[in-house]
């Protein structure tokens, strides 16, 4: 549960600081009574309470308490940690090349980037860090941990590790520029293949386009049909994913963005010019794909440019502005807008439907619910009504003795993509919609 | 040494709830000289007013202040909490009794609400509901991330009404249960005769445990002709209450002197309860029966037995809230009330029991040995728990546990049985002074 939300909040960094201007046009005098009691507890609090207490720290949590109250992903970023965010949106320290998340006091591996120099070392995701160089980080926030790991390029450090099941041991990790590569590709049965990871990363779209020549040369110059794959891609740059929406659409929206009064009204087009006009594509769902992966299936599936294979995805169809406050204050995480696809669906609570459903575990004879954005505690509520919620009879499960190391997502994928029942359920779309 | 200022209005403190050893009393308001206070407001406003002109959805202000406050408070301690208008005014018809719910002591673990134990005779206990059982849903709708108090809230009604509600209990699939919510009316005190032994049991320590108490000895005492022989004081599963009570109560055991003392930030902020003469039980020998679930008020009685040497305490080691929590209405309470851990107490040999609670003389389980280290859901477990300045009270003694017999029937009371069967056997002064040895 943290461990998903703390990914998601990380990956949710779209770049559209807005400016603040304050103008109220509720009545003051409300919110002034509402300070006033709000200030008369946090006095009483400084006076009586049974040990010393910080006023900055008391503040952070209420603010904490306000904002998480409002939605899973609003909330606010105390000074230390905006200024660390701002360096890693610069991405020029060395690291480790971990995604880490705190558990039960202790730092645990949730990903490690398999190009870095942690995974070299033999770290892998699930492995517990106790120590850094010596320094006992157990029970320390997820800042000062993380601040031990990062430093200088080609510097050694060592990190205790516990993995499961085993004895506790160091490691020394050499530092090194860690980006994590986003794109993964090869030809798989014949067909193009690329693994879109995140859409944290400025370079995906470049990227992305090599990927694609290479693959367009390993098949010999044609690229007949691609298979899209954003199972668990959490999300990222709003940026990255109208580029990349833009690589296969030929100009026209890739999505609208809309927050409280209707004036803050955006709309993102692609760019003219479109990629392998005739390649057939298919986009992989997971329930964990989230936000800037929806906005990319969401706008290839409304504009008829692809199929939609996989589970529902996450539902996360708000986007946060990060508006800092005044000096050294910190900055404010605040969910300003919601966005839609191309035809006008708000993806928020709901996700992506797949065209055609199909799961990746075995069939225990019932739907399993998964966690996605409405099992978020007050997440925002979609107004939308109509059914968007997978039934059990719709999903093609794998045979029972289908082996745990082959991948039946994307072997359903590439079949279809091979057969007619392509340009069949491309069609079903226009039904849909 | 403390004043009731105009302001706060005239209602001192009052609690009823599990796990608050609550002060009648008020705290003075003056606004402290800090520097920053100011500037800590001035950006918690700023952060509203930005919420209430930018965010996505139209926002209630109060909501967001409410929120704000538990966020604050709830950084602070476990059992720090604002308490709104509504929960307020609920609270105090709680002290009435007259309210429907389903009778159990709950409290926040994990973003759960975890029961801590169900009340004697109320439908929670009728309905099977066991300590550490968590309540995950009420009426199909997830409590995760809820507060303590919207959960109670949700969980209280009009008596007669049905309820939803599913628990998870460790080890099993989630029960959904349906309850019928009763006016739930709380006999505190009960008391009956055990094969020559006088057994009484107090389930809470409100405004009137110390009297019932009172007239469970009386009775007692005339049902023995005179002299009881042997008493068993049952503080199982009792979570607490008022500081005041536990004194009196203590006072029935103890001939005078001191009880339980308590202190403040500042150095002179110290208060000494001393029992009240007369010692209604003097010379019955006593066994006192707790368990991990024997909380505050009753830890200050276990503690006042225990180091004062009155009486022999028996069973496993207490919760270990050793913290006072003062309820101090904001504006009479039309802005509700704030609920904050203002002292900690200290046994009369002056341990603190935060954090540790306090081991038996004699450890003695309820249930059978299963090889297992059992982990005890303690005061420790609880996020933000204040620690114990005193090291070495967390160092939790090595007890040599009495464990029933593997096919001992549970609902038989192995730890009562021992209570009587050493109250019985004729060597009570003789243990009585070796565990003070």
């Amino acid at each position: 549960m943290h461990k998903a939300l703390k990914g998601i909040l990380l990956a949710t960094c779209l770049a559209l600081p807005l400016s603040a201007t304050a103008d109220d046009e509720k009545k003051p005098e409300a919110i002034y009574d509402q300070m006033e009691v709000f200030a008369n507890v946090l006095s009483i609090v400084q006076e009586n309470y049974v040990e010393e207490v910080d006023t900055a720290s008391l503040i952070e949590n209420a603010l904490n308490g306000a904002l998480s109250s409002l939605d899973p992903h609003s909330s606010y970023v105390p000074p230390v940690q905006f200024v660390e965010q701002r360096e890693s949106a610069r991405r020029e320290y060395g690291g480790l090349g971990i995604e880490v998340v705190s558990e039960d006091g202790y730092v645990k591996v949730n990903h490690a980037l398999e190009d870095g120099p942690a995974y070299e070392a033999g770290i892998r995701s699930g492995d517990l860090i106790s120590a850094v160089d010596g320094v006992v980080i157990k029970d320390k926030s997820l800042d000062e941990a993380v601040s031990g790991m990062r430093g200088p390029e080609g510097e050694p450090v060592t990190v205790t590790v516990l993995s499961p099941g085993e004895i506790q041991r160091d490691v020394v990790v050499t530092r090194a520029i860690v980006r994590g590569r986003a794109v993964r590709h090869r030809v798989e049965q014949g067909v193009g293949y690329i693994q879109i990871e995140t859409f944290t990363n400025d370079n995906l779209t470049r990227d992305t386009k090599r990927a694609l020549a290479d693959i367009e040369r390993q098949l010999g110059g044609d690229i007949p049909a691609l298979v899209i794959d954003l199972r668990g891609n959490r999300g990222g740059l709003l940026t990255e994913s109208v580029s990349i929406s833009g690589l296969f659409l030929d100009g026209g929206e890739v999505l609208s963005a809309r927050g409280r009064d209707g004036s803050d009204h955006q709309r993102y087009n692609a760019e003219r010019g479109e990629l392998y006009p005739d390649m057939k594509i298919a986009v992989l769902m997971s329930p964990g794909s989230a936000s800037a992966a929806e906005i990319v299936a969401g706008a290839l599936q409304d504009r008829g440019r692809a199929i939609v294979v996989g589970r529902r995805s996450f539902g996360k169809g708000s986007v946060q502005s990060v508006i800092p406050l005044g000096q050294s204050e910190g900055a404010l995480r605040l969910t300003t807008q919601k966005y839609y696809t191309p035809s006008g669906k708000s993806i928020q609570g709901r996700g992506i439907l797949p065209d055609v459903l199909v799961a990746f575990v075995e069939d225990t004879g019932e739907i399993r619910s998964r966690f996605r954005e409405d099992s978020l505690r007050n997440f925002l509520i979609n107004p939308d009504e109509t059914d968007y919620e997978e039934k059990y009879e719709d999903i093609i499960y794998p045979p029972e003795d289908h082996p745990d190391d082959e991948d039946f997502q994307l072997n359903k994928t590439i079949e279809i993509l091979k057969t007619s029942q392509y340009q069949t359920i491309l069609d079903a779309q226009d039904e849909r919609f | 040494m403390k004043f009731v200022l105009p302001a706060l209005g005239s209602v001192a403190a009052v609690a009823l709830f599990a796990f608050s050893t609550t002060q009648q009393s008020a705290v003075a308001v003056e606004r402290p000289a800090y520097d920053d206070t100011f500037e800590q407001l001035e950006l918690f406003a700023d952060v509203l007013a930005r919420v209430r002109s930018q965010y996505v959805v139209d926002v209630d202000d109060s909501e967001l202040i409410e929120d704000a406050m538990n966020g604050m408070l709830a950084s602070l301690d476990p059992h720090s909490s604002y308490i709104n208008a509504e929960a307020f005014r609920d609270m105090r018809m709680d002290t009435k009794g007259e309210y429907g719910g389903l009778g159990m002591e709950v409290t926040m673990e994990d973003g759960f609400v975890k029961v801590i134990s169900p009340i004697d005779n109320t439908p929670a206990k009728e309905a099977g509901i066991l300590a550490g059982d968590f309540i995950t849903e009420i009426e199909g709708k997830s409590l995760l991330g809820a507060t303590l108090s919207e959960a109670v809230g949700q969980m209280r009604g009009k008596p007669g009404e049905p309820i939803n509600i599913t628990i998870v209990r460790e080890g099993e699939d989630p029960i959904t249960l349906d309850i019928t919510r009763e006016v739930i009316k709380r006999q505190i005190v009960k008391f009956e005769d055990k094969d020559g032994i006088g057994y009484i049991r107090i389930s809470q320590f409100n405004e009137k445990a110390a009297n019932g108490l009172k007239d469970a000895i009386a009775s007692l005492q005339q049902e023995y002709g005179g002299k009881i022989p042997g008493l068993v004081l049952d503080l199982r599963g009792n979570p607490g209450g008022l500081l005041t009570q536990s004194v009196q109560v203590s006072s029935v055991f103890l001939d005078g002197g001191e009880v339980v003392s308590t202190r403040g930030r500042r150095a002179d902020d110290v208060n000494v309860y001393n029992g009240e003469k007369g010692q209604m039980a003097k010379g019955v020998p006593l066994v006192v029966l707790v368990d991990g679930a024997s909380a505050s008020a009753s830890e200050i009685v276990a503690g006042a037995v225990q180091d004062r040497g009155r009486g022999i305490l028996m069973g496993m080691t207490t919760f270990g809230k050793g913290s006072v929590q003062d309820v101090i209405p904001l504006r009479g309470g039309r802005d509700g009330a704030l609920k904050i851990t203002t002292q900690r107490y200290y046994t009369p040999q002056g341990r603190s029991i935060q954090g540790g609670g306090i081991a038996p003389d004699i450890a003695v389980s309820a249930i059978p040995d299963d090889g297992e280290e059992r982990q005890r859901f303690s005061e420790s477990s609880l996020p933000n728990a204040i620690a114990n300045e005193d090291d070495e009270a967390n160092l939790a003694e090595e007890l040599t546990i009495d464990y029933p017999p593997e096919d001992f029937d549970v609902s038989d009371d192995y730890q009562l049985q021992k209570a009587i069967e050493l109250l019985k056997s004729g060597t009570y002064a003789e243990k009585l002074a070796e565990v003070q040895g």
